[in-house]
């Protein structure tokens, strides 16, 4: 962090901008960057939470053992944590002293996945166990008597909970690209002397152009991010098969 | 499966078995005083009831006496506390769980809800037929679903034909009737070719047209050599569908026996009040 304290927050040379963008207070290779590693840190985070979540609340809705209301309360609870408190424990984790530290992995996206991974997981599960829930035991009774195996009738409960495992992988891809605190905390929103992000993402760059100021800025920035947020959304749900209808 | 699996085995025997073959002596499914219940309580005490290739048992009873029971235990859904379950004499929880997945693929389910998957009439008419299918031939289905690229089964067709539904393929489960729901949930049932169907009260919530319906397939599955036993509180449909009846009282059936000798002059005089309405329980 200390060798980078002259790549932060820094200013994109406007000179050298093109005509098309000079309405643009920044350069092109500074705003791409920004989408690509907001884009980059939100998407593996939710694809690695959604293979780790939907198995769970599978399991979890499934079957009976004892700590199964306290592990779903731990869930719920997880989906309203604090952002910074998250920030502050992969921080933890990633820093010299921690567990994690051999790996070197602090200030870069690896640890900005790992954060937004911890804050999205507890919302793709409880979503997904709350769908999962949902769906009808007769209708796997009925999967089952028809000569489905467990994995069969396991098939089915996601087919049957597609619409709500959609709202849920949404949910959570809102809740880590919209995510700014635990980002900056482990992220260090580092930009290269040329313009290029390293780990500033389009949340950490709007607070650095509104606390310079730069509100225009800012505001094309957060345009640019319900855009993004619309994108993603319009696609997940396109693959997820529920062309905007949820019945 | 080899040839070797009691499954296979007694599959390919039946399947070549004259038609005017003498029964076999040995029931296709029997329940040998079994014993179940949830928590403390006893449901089924000492039951035993055997079901023949090609007949239909109707299991009479009151609601909450343990009909759905009986039959989930049939369907191999759980473990009885006591006693044995046995198809073509092998007790099914004897053996491995692979090999009782090829004599649960055997049995064919209808229940009391449709209980249709959120698809097509025809992706549920196939779905039993689908799960018995390779991983790459699923695949390959669910591809050529994909593209539009693929017409229905013949089995699940001619399932659906049976119950009248033929020509609605491409409906989705969630625009038909109750009484259209549940004659493809029938048909869904049919469409894999099982050894026996199990009925849990099919009709209660159906209209005599689609009950008739129902009750003509039942026939038809039991002419095709299909064993079948039925679930219902309904005497009179036990009486046009059924070759045998079954009392279910108390915790235990108490009678079991041809339908025309039950109805007509039952042994136990439980079984007489139980049909006349008189029994209070």
């Amino acid at each position: 962090m200390a060798g980078c304290s002259d790549c932060l927050s820094q200013t994109p040379n406007l000179a050298a901008i093109a005509p098309l963008q000079s309405e643009f207070p920044f350069e092109w290779i500074y705003i791409r960057s920004i989408i690509e590693v907001s884009l980059y840190v939100s998407l593996v985070a939710v694809a690695l939470s959604t293979l780790l979540s939907i198995p769970v609340a599978l399991v979890l809705g499934f079957t009976e053992f004892r700590g199964k209301g306290f592990l779903r309360s731990v869930i719920t609870t997880g989906m309203g944590f604090p952002s910074v408190v998250v920030g502050l424990s992969v921080l933890f984790l990633v820093s010299n002293q921690g567990p994690l530290g051999p790996l070197d992995l602090i200030f870069t996206t690896e640890a900005m996945i790992l954060s937004q991974l911890v804050l999205a997981t507890p919302v793709i599960m409880g979503v997904s166990l709350a769908a999962v829930s949902s769906v009808d035991q007769q209708v796997r009774d009925a999967a089952f008597a028809m000569g489905g195996t467990r994995l069969d009738v396991a098939l089915v409960t996601i087919k049957e909970a597609r619409y709500g495992l959609v709202t849920a992988v949404l949910a959570g891809f809102g809740r880590a690209i919209s995510e700014i605190g635990s980002v900056l905390i482990v992220g260090g929103n580092i930009v290269g002397s040329d313009g290029e992000s390293y780990t500033r993402t389009l949340t950490t760059a709007i607070r650095v152009e509104a606390r310079n100021g730069q509100f225009d800025t800012a505001f094309l920035l957060g345009a640019i991010l319900v855009v993004l947020v619309l994108l993603v959304n319009a696609l997940v749900i396109r693959l997820g098969g529920t062309n905007g209808g949820y019945r | 499966m080899t040839m070797d699996d009691p499954a296979t085995a007694a599959k390919d025997a039946s399947s070549t078995r004259p038609t005017d073959a003498p029964p076999s002596t040995t029931p296709t499914l029997r329940a040998v005083d079994i014993r179940h219940g949830y928590g403390s309580e006893t449901v089924l005490e000492s039951v035993s009831l055997s079901i023949d290739a090609g007949e239909v048992v109707a299991i009479i009873g009151p609601s909450g006496v343990g009909k759905t029971t009986l039959l989930r235990l049939l369907a191999l859904f759980e473990q009885p506390r006591d006693g044995a379950l046995e198809y073509d004499g092998t007790d099914v929880w004897e053996i491995t769980t692979q090999q009782r997945l090829a004599f649960r693929r055997r049995i064919g389910m209808v229940f009391q809800d449709a209980s249709l998957f959120d698809a097509s009439v025809r992706r549920n008419a196939e779905y039993g037929l689908h799960v018995r299918q390779s991983w790459i031939d699923r695949l390959r289905r669910e591809v050529a679903d994909l593209v539009g690229l693929r017409d229905g089964t013949s089995e699940a067709i001619e399932a659906l034909d049976v119950v009248g539904l033929a020509d609605e393929l491409d409906r989705h489960a969630s625009s038909l009737s109750g009484g259209e729901a549940q004659r493809v949930a029938f048909a869904r049932a049919l469409a894999f070719d099982p050894d026996v169907l199990l009925l849990d009260e099919p009709t209660s919530d159906l209209d005599p047209r689609n009950t008739s319906v129902i009750e003509d397939a039942v026939r038809e599955a039991s002419e095709r050599g299909i064993g079948v036993a039925i679930a219902t509180h309904d005497m009179n449909q036990a009486r046009r569908v059924a070759d045998r009846v079954a009392v279910l009282l108390g915790d235990g059936i108490i009678e079991v026996g041809e339908t025309k000798t039950m109805f007509e002059d039952p042994e136990d005089p439980r079984t007489r009040k139980f049909i006349d309405g008189e029994l209070i329980y």
